[in-house]
């Protein structure tokens, strides 16, 4: 028995030194992309994805083209709606979606999803002729975008939401996103009413060409915040 | 309800109660030491099924010591008039509930590896920021595995002698499953190294193997607590074979001069033994005084035989049978 053991353990540590260039991919991704064609799926999620007439624009577009640049890949895009594209990519007819897909998505374990590569929040924020509001805003009026889910948040710190079509004309407390406030100068309250962990997805399981794209992106965050404030002016 | 006898109460002997106490010491540490290893496979915990199955091992591995510390103590209640046994059989009867429940999860992981599998589901393990560096996930992964495995397998070693010495069932099993961890955690991290090769199905399979294992301990564990609850013959610690401690009794009965021919049945409640044990006297002269002094003897033979009472007969049950020619006692 001790000898098994010992052969077992060896055998495991010999697989370990084996194994300086894993993971790899089971459908071979990273290694079909490198040079080749890189499947990308789109759906339309300004400031993050955006598609007019053909041409794609966003964040996440622009991110997506550089990594294609680095791998010397030519993007093939597809343009759908989210669950299409995602439902494509679980059967491995995409090789990534950008969506502006964030990591509470209900595909998470379908698809693989990347680790987050900027991180916004949805603040309350202060206009600079509005009376301003500590880390409270009970009672308080707060304008917030037309049938958007962040009203509820609002309503659970004890606030009242306004909905309204233009954030930056009304004359109140704005729910807006943290990259939003500092495009706009509204000074941030510490009242955060939601969070968001951004992702991009890869064809379930194929480990290589996602820590090879985490790679890309960890390098990339702080571009991406740069990006969204540009946007949002 | 008076004139209930009670059985005595039980002590451990004395060269037993340090090791007592180092057992439950023991399973202090098993405990502290698993519950670190949930958090550290927590920690990792991601897509993997054979991470997530080889977690799940390490939960229900929490069960044998609780049922220990527990029951060592409960059990070791004195008989009362609404207990005259004592409270021997309380760890048999947790452990049999215990036992139950690794079955049930076993049963279910292996349903989960199954279906995984069959749906050809491919594990995502991409990678996390680690001091500057992108590392990919599988290796810590890896290395929480090791941890969840090594230490248990010296846990293991150090409590298999005090289950034998203690005649602790629980404790005997589940020192076994501690010295087995290590086929857990291998089999988890070949699973893990497999996503690695791009072996997608390595994961499921080895979740497969671990569940196998956990429907393995429950089984026997299940079987072992049902088999002392219908009070079988009483059997060594690790069900090697039978106790030996019953032809001693027989055979001390037999070497009095006063005594033709005895026979006995013992059942094992918890740590000790009660019982009853019939002889055919060869006279009836001096009897009662003869039986007290046997029953005191016999006592004194091993401090597992804790009540065995003894009842003089004309002739025994064997004798009866083996005339109508069914030779099987």
């Amino acid at each position: 028995m001790p000898n098994k053991r010992g052969h077992a353990f060896a055998a495991a540590l010999m697989l370990l030194l084996l194994a300086c260039d894993l993971p790899r991919d089971p459908e071979g991704t990273l290694d079909r992309v490198q040079g080749g064609v890189m499947r990308v799926g789109i759906s339309d999620n300004p400031p993050w994805t955006l598609v007019e007439a053909g041409r794609v624009d966003g964040v996440e577009s622009m991110l997506v083209e550089d990594l294609a640049r680095e791998l010397g890949a030519r993007i093939e895009w597809i343009h759908g709606t989210e669950n299409e594209l995602l439902d494509a990519l679980h059967r491995f007819e995409l090789d990534l979606v950008i969506a502006g897909l964030t990591d509470d998505t209900p595909w998470t374990g379908k698809v693989g999803l990347s680790q987050a590569y900027v991180e916004t929040s949805s603040l309350v924020g202060v206009p600079q002729d509005v009376e301003p509001v500590g880390d409270d805003i009970e009672g308080r009026e707060v304008a917030v975008p037309l049938g958007n889910a962040v009203a509820a948040h609002v309503r659970s710190e004890g606030g009242t939401p306004q909905p309204v079509p233009d954030l930056t004309a009304a004359r109140l407390l704005v729910a807006a996103e943290d990259w939003q406030l500092a495009a706009w100068n509204y000074a941030p309250t510490s009242v955060e009413l939601s969070s968001h962990k951004h992702v991009m997805a890869v064809a379930p399981g194929e480990n290589a060409f996602l820590v090879r794209l985490e790679v890309f992106l960890a390098q990339r965050g702080d571009d991406a915040r740069l990006m969204l404030t540009r946007e949002a002016r | 309800m008076t004139g209930i006898r009670q059985s005595r109460g039980f002590e451990f002997p004395d060269d037993l109660k340090p090791v007592m106490q180092r057992a439950r010491r023991m399973e202090y540490l098993t405990i502290a030491y698993l519950l670190s290893a949930i958090v550290v496979l927590g920690l990792v915990l991601g897509q993997s099924q054979a991470l997530k199955t080889a977690w799940f091992d390490d939960v229900l591995s929490l069960i044998p010591p609780i049922v220990f510390l527990v029951g060592s103590r409960v059990s070791l209640r004195p008989p009362n008039e609404r207990f005259p046994f004592g409270h021997h059989r309380f760890s048999s009867a947790a452990y049999l509930g215990a036992s139950l429940s690794l079955l049930t999860m076993g049963g279910y992981l292996l349903v989960d590896a199954a279906i995984t599998l069959v749906m050809m589901e491919h594990p995502t393990i991409g990678s996390m920021q680690m001091f500057g560096y992108t590392v990919w996930m599988g290796w810590p992964m890896i290395a929480a595995l090791l941890y969840s495995a090594i230490p248990a397998i010296f846990i293991g070693r150090v409590k298999l002698p005090m289950a034998d010495r203690l005649y602790d069932k629980v404790l005997f099993a589940d020192a076994k499953m501690n010295k087995a961890d290590w086929l857990t955690g291998a089999a988890a991290i070949i699973g893990i190294l497999g996503i690695g090769y791009g072996f997608w199905w390595a994961d499921s399979v080895a979740a497969a193997l671990i569940s196998l294992d956990i429907l393995h301990d429950g089984w026997t564990n299940t079987k072992s607590s049902v088999l002392d609850l219908v009070d079988q013959k009483p059997q060594k610690v690790d069900r090697s074979g039978p106790d030996p401690v019953v032809d001693r009794v027989r055979e001390r009965l037999c070497s009095y001069s006063w005594v033709r021919d005895a026979d006995l049945r013992l059942r094992v409640n918890g740590h000790i033994l009660f019982g009853e044990a019939f002889i055919v006297p060869t006279d009836d002269r001096d009897l009662t005084r003869h039986v007290e002094q046997a029953v005191r003897e016999i006592r004194d033979l091993d401090w597992r035989l804790h009540d065995v009472s003894v009842t003089p007969v004309t002739r025994l049950a064997h004798d009866v049978e083996e005339k109508r020619g069914d030779a099987d006692g």
